[in-house]
């Protein structure tokens, strides 16, 4: 999972790479112990470009922090809205680098990117200020080929590359991260140095065994959401739109994605990505009906469109799972449109057919039939 | 044998087969034409599953039947230790379905099956199968029928829904690999272009990509820098999915401009590749020029 500014911060500092001094704030009003000023207001979200979307402000005095972080608190940029601000010390007297850790999978390595400039995106700086290498995934290879690169740097900024590149290598190898991105790097005249920003993206097969990164799913920015949902319930879900008109029931991320795609280039608004895993489900409606649920909380959802191509999955089974889930959740009440591919489509067809659906082979067909019921809910819509 | 082109001579054992989705895929594969000589399993009181001889480990079923391509059906966090138990035993390629494998121990799978010249196709990954004759994973029958058109594709549904879409209207595949929706991989697209390119059925190439790293960037280089004498087709999943989620594959996960749709699509266009926005157009477009 990409990770807060401020959670990748705290999990840095447990590796020893330290940030300017700084605190979260949910609740602007409740703020009360803050590090030495001047400060800077950083609206926390799981995406980059923050400047560019003015979540990232300066404040001089407590009263500025406080209408900061009121300000910013509430925004939505790349389809996130703000839950926290991370309110930081500023910086001054400090030269700006760049350094970053990241996998690399056609080497099956790491590759290291180093820079004397930073704070810009690495893809506006010029290709001759930058160092690069790969290296085996192992601290030895990993710090020594950083330790190589830091040395074409001269001065301070040479001393501070070679030092956060040690603590950022034993991080990466630890907390199994994919990238670990530090910019700007903070470098002092002595050579000591801070991380100004973090990108730290982790992954989420590990999360079994990296107890202080699943922790942070019950974060109090519930900023994980996706994250915490396939942990607790074994499915993904992406509200991908909270004014969609459409609930998508379906199995299998690439053709869930590719549905999303294809429905949007036709002027339809899909809510939300499933990938439900079919195979997953054994016999019981428990999922099924969590997602219903789930959906309920879309306000503009007036359709439910289920595509499933089951390799495996039995149809006829999983169209009785799903009317019975149907039943459980009587509040969801909107129309449903089915198309299946797969084993046992005729008892599906019956099944389905007690409960008054339709079933299509054709996606093009169930879409048709989804396109009429957006027109009879919405009867001025050309849609 | 032409790895990793298979036939029904090609001998596979299964790691993992006494496990619900080793039972069950076992005896679809059997049944399909795979020639799966041995399974390996701690199980002690059973003799054989579906018919299949078991063995206690690796070496002990290569020794016996002399298999070289092993499917491991086994836990996520199992399948480092299985890979390394393969590679071992002297297996040649190796096919590992398990979904969630922790990233960096695929790093080190990655190594480890490099330096001993063993393929290594996943994970997360429905498998790979020459259409008619033999598959090694779950893809399914429906979508398998013999023909020209070489498949490779990191999702297993868009794949078997693409696959059943052309094999009614006509096309069928050649050598279709799910090279897996992992960040990182065995086989990638680009590893697999010499592959197609001198593969005898395989008149024309489709990739089923998604966003997220770079493999359909990689892949685009070595079309360009091998002069693939092939027609190319593809589809890129993801056109309009959110920043810094992970789409249901590990792998597909964008951050700024890394893994975005734009790159792939500039990327494949400019090596010649038609992109193609959605699944109908796709099958229009490869059935124009096979059929």
């Amino acid at each position: 999972m990409y990770l807060l500014e401020h959670d990748a911060k705290q999990l840095l500092a447990r590796h020893n790479i330290p940030a300017p001094q700084g605190c979260l704030i949910t609740q602007p009003a409740e703020v009360t112990a803050l590090p030495a000023g001047p400060w800077v207001v950083k609206g926390q979200i799981t995406a980059g470009g923050r400047g560019k979307a003015g979540l990232i402000k300066k404040a001089d005095n407590a009263a500025d922090v406080v209408a900061r972080a009121k300000d910013i608190i509430g925004k939505t940029a790349k389809g996130r809205t703000v839950n926290a601000v991370r309110v930081e010390q500023q910086v001054h007297d400090a030269s700006e680098a760049y350094i970053a850790m990241m996998l690399d999978p056609a080497a099956a390595g790491v590759r290291i990117i180093m820079a004397a400039q930073g704070g810009m995106e690495i893809e506006s700086l010029p290709r001759d200020a930058l160092q690069t290498a790969s290296a085996a995934p192992d601290v030895a290879a990993l710090t020594a080929t950083a330790e190589k690169l830091a040395a074409s740097f001269p001065g301070a900024a040479g001393k501070a590359l070679a030092e956060a590149g040690r603590a950022i290598a034993a991080a990466f190898l630890a907390e199994e991260a994919l990238l670990i991105e530090i910019n700007p790097l903070f470098v002092k005249a002595d050579g000591s140095w801070l991380a100004g920003d973090a990108k730290f993206v982790t992954d989420d097969s590990a999360l079994p065994r990296q107890p202080a990164q699943r922790a942070l799913l019950a974060d109090v920015c519930s900023a994980y959401v996706e994250t915490t949902l396939k942990d607790a319930h074994g499915c993904d879900y992406v509200v991908v739109d909270p004014g969609g008109e459409i609930a998508l029931l379906t199995t299998g991320a690439g053709l869930s994605m590719m549905l999303i795609d294809e429905m949007r280039g036709a002027g339809l608004k899909p809510y939300n990505f499933l990938d439900i895993r079919t195979g997953g489900l054994r016999g019981e409606t428990k999922r099924l009906v969590n997602v219903l649920n789930w959906m309920r909380e879309g306000r503009n959802v007036k359709v439910l469109l289920i595509n499933i191509f089951a390799g495996i999955t039995e149809l006829g089974e999983f169209s009785r799972l799903l009317v019975s889930a149907l039943k459980a959740v009587p509040e969801f009440r909107v129309p449903v449109v089915a198309r299946l591919v797969g084993n046992g489509m005729e008892s599906a067809r019956a099944v389905l057919a007690e409960a008054g659906i339709t079933l299509h082979n054709d996606l093009d067909a169930a879409l048709a039939e989804v396109r009429r019921h957006l027109q009879t809910a919405n009867p001025g819509d050309a849609t | 044998m032409s790895l990793p082109r298979i036939d029904r001579s090609t001998k596979v054992i299964l790691q993992g087969i006494s496990g619900r989705a080793g039972r069950l895929h076992s005896r679809l594969m059997k049944e399909y034409g795979t020639n799966l000589v041995g399974g390996v399993s701690p199980a002690r009181d059973v003799k054989d599953i579906n018919g299949i001889p078991l063995f206690a480990d690796c070496a002990a079923a290569v020794k016996a039947t002399g298999a070289t391509v092993s499917v491991a059906l086994v836990g996520a966090y199992d399948l480092l230790a299985a890979m390394r138990e393969a590679v071992a035993a002297g297996i040649r390629m190796i096919v590992t379905p398990t979904e969630g494998m922790p990233v960096h121990d695929a790093l080190k799978a990655k190594r480890l099956t490099r330096e001993a010249g063993v393929l290594w196709i996943g994970g997360s990954t429905p498998g790979m199968a020459v259409a008619e004759t033999a598959k090694l994973g779950f893809l399914p029958d429906v979508s398998l029928k013999s023909g020209p058109l070489g498949l490779m594709s990191k999702s297993g549904t868009l794949s078997y829904e693409a696959g059943f879409r052309l094999a009614q209207r006509g096309v069928g595949t050649s050598v279709w690999i799910g090279v897996g929706g992992d960040p990182v991989k065995g086989l990638r697209y680009s590893d697999l272009v010499p592959f197609y390119a001198q593969d005898a059925q395989t008149r024309a190439l489709l990739i089923i990509g998604e966003i997220g790293g770079r493999d359909e960037e990689d892949f685009a280089e070595a079309l360009k820098a091998q002069a693939f004498p092939k027609p190319v087709f593809a589809l890129i999943a993801g056109r309009t999915a959110p920043e810094g989620v992970a789409m249901g594959h590990a792998g597909a996960l964008t951050y700024g401009s890394h893994g975005g749709y734009a790159a792939k699509r500039a990327a494949l266009e400019a090596s010649g590749v038609m992109v193609y926005d959605t699944l109908n157009a796709m099958v229009e477009g490869v059935a124009a020029k096979l059929l």
